[in-house]
Order: C-alpha cells, then structure tokens, then sequence
C-alpha cells in the first residue's frame, strides 16, 4: 500500500520535472541545506542558553529571536525535503539510514512539544537580566535537542553516501 | 568583548579568508571524484537498466556474469553529450571509459565517456578519457 503511494509521488509529474532539471534540483537542494543551517544555528544556541550558558543573557530575548528562525528553517528543511524525496521516493524509503533520520525527526518533535507544554508552566522571570535557573527537565529538552537535531543532520547526510 | 578577544578573533578570520583561496582552486580539481581512483578504466558490457534524473543517472550493467554500477552525469550534462535514454534500452552493448571506486570490492565506476554503437558520448569534454 504504502509503497505504491510513493510509487506514485515518485512517478508525478512533479518528481519527474525536478529529476530532469539542470538548475531547479540543485537550487532545492541549496534550499534544503539552507533550512538546516537555520534551525541547526538558531536552536543550538537556544539550547546551549536552556541548558545553562551565557547565564546573563536574558533567556526571553533569545527565545524570541532564536525559536522563530530555528522554526523557520525547519519549515524550509520539510518543505524542500519533501520535493527532494519524491525524486527518489521508494528507494529513500528503502533506506535505513534515511528511516532512521525519520525516527530521529520525529523525537525531535517531540522534545519540541515537550519543551513548549513545560515552559508554558513555568513564569519566566520579566523585566530582570537573569532569567530562573531552567528546571531539569527544560535542562534536559536543551540536550535532547541538541542531540537529535545534530543526529538527523549527520543521518541525512550519510543518506547520499551507502 | 575586550580589545585582545576583539583583535585575536579578527586576525583569525582575516588568516581563514586568505587560506580560502589556494584551497579553492584545490578543490576545483577533483569534485566528485575522491571516491575513484585516478587511473583510467575501462568497462564493456550489456545494460540490464537505466535510471537518468537527480541527483544523478545510474546504468547497470551486466559485464561477464557480473553486476556493475556506473554512474552517469545529471541531465544537462547527459543531454550536452547527447546521451539520451533510449540508446540504453536493455541489452545494448555498451563501453564505459571513467574511474571505477578506490574500494576494490565495489564493481562501481563513474562514467567520463561510453561508446555505443560505435559512436562517443563525452560526459566530460575537458577531461582525458
């Protein structure tokens, strides 16, 4: 089932438009990296704050900076990596290497929430420099995210060498 | 920042950025090609498939029983060389000059040249094949 599904996206005219494209794939690709870069850079010094870094820094003010650019490049990574799969639906889908990329992505998502539901709970200190030392547990999202979103990096990286 | 950190993190940049240079024409030779060894080599076979498109084009090949890979260009450098998909129907004989991989165990070669029919298709004009 699930295989004649991505048969099919990678049969549509839009897989095959990009398969034979001189400067569009390419440029996709740039795009994709691009969204990397973005959430990569913007979340792990995010998360290098939550987990006790630059302890002056007000934390609010990064997190209003950094969250949107890390969740813009997250869109822009989704969205040009799902035109870049297509072109190759079946046999990325073979891969256990980009499967495990998947499963990566998809803890990522989850520490995500989990940190969003957790912070929402607790007060941010306003107004003051220092920001209330993060409880463990939001400690614990920052290395997680470190972690996971430096593992579907390096994994979809592999996925163009074995 | 103080005026060292300040002064340390310049003077570092300003010696990355006049590396870049030299490093670039060095990495301008050899894209793509680290994975092969150097010396030219030299496949002849019959297709068993075909598969043009991004991120690049795959012929398989049957060469004496064997099963072998050959990488092909992506499509404007197919197309340049007016290498199209029907010359590779199943069971065309065809000769592939390129570099196979510098793992000896893999039967995986990238193309610079295929010869079908007797005609050339140059994958890679600036290059010796």
């Amino acid at each position: 089932m699930l295989m004649e599904f991505l048969a099919g996206l990678e049969g549509s005219a839009l897989a095959a438009g990009l398969r034979g494209s001189k400067w569009v794939y390419p440029l996709v690709n740039a795009g994709h990296i691009a969204g990397i870069a973005l959430l990569f850079g913007a979340i792990a010094g995010f998360d290098l704050r939550l987990m006790g870094a630059w302890p002056r820094v007000p934390q609010e003010a990064l997190a209003k900076v950094l969250v949107p650019v890390a969740g813009t490049g997250l869109c822009l990574a989704a969205g040009f990596g799902s035109l870049l799969f297509i072109v190759k639906a079946t046999e990325y889908a073979a891969s256990s290497l980009f499967l495990a990329k998947m499963v990566m992505l998809a803890i990522g998502l989850a520490n995500l929430l989990a940190y969003r539901l957790l912070s929402r709970r607790l007060a941010w200190s306003h107004g003051s420099a220092a920001a209330p030392p993060s409880p463990l547990l939001l400690r614990l999202c920052g290395a997680v995210s470190l972690v996971v979103w430096l593992s579907v990096l390096v994994l979809g990286r592999l996925v163009g060498y074995f | 920042m103080n005026r060292r950190t300040f002064l340390l993190q310049t003077a570092s940049l300003a010696i990355l950025a006049a590396l870049g240079g030299p490093l670039a024409r060095a990495a301008s030779a050899h894209h793509g090609w680290g994975w092969a060894t150097d010396e030219e080599f030299e496949l002849s076979g019959h297709v068993t498939g075909v598969k043009f498109g991004n991120p690049h084009g795959e012929l398989s090949l049957d060469v004496k029983g064997e099963a072998w890979l050959v990488e092909i260009g992506q499509p404007w450098r197919n197309e340049r060389a007016g290498l199209t998909e029907d010359l590779l129907a199943v069971g065309t004989k065809v000769t592939v000059h390129g570099h196979r991989s510098a793992n000896r165990d893999e039967k995986l070669m990238k193309a610079e040249r295929l010869v079908i029919a007797g005609k050339d298709y140059n994958l890679y004009p600036d290059r010796q094949s």
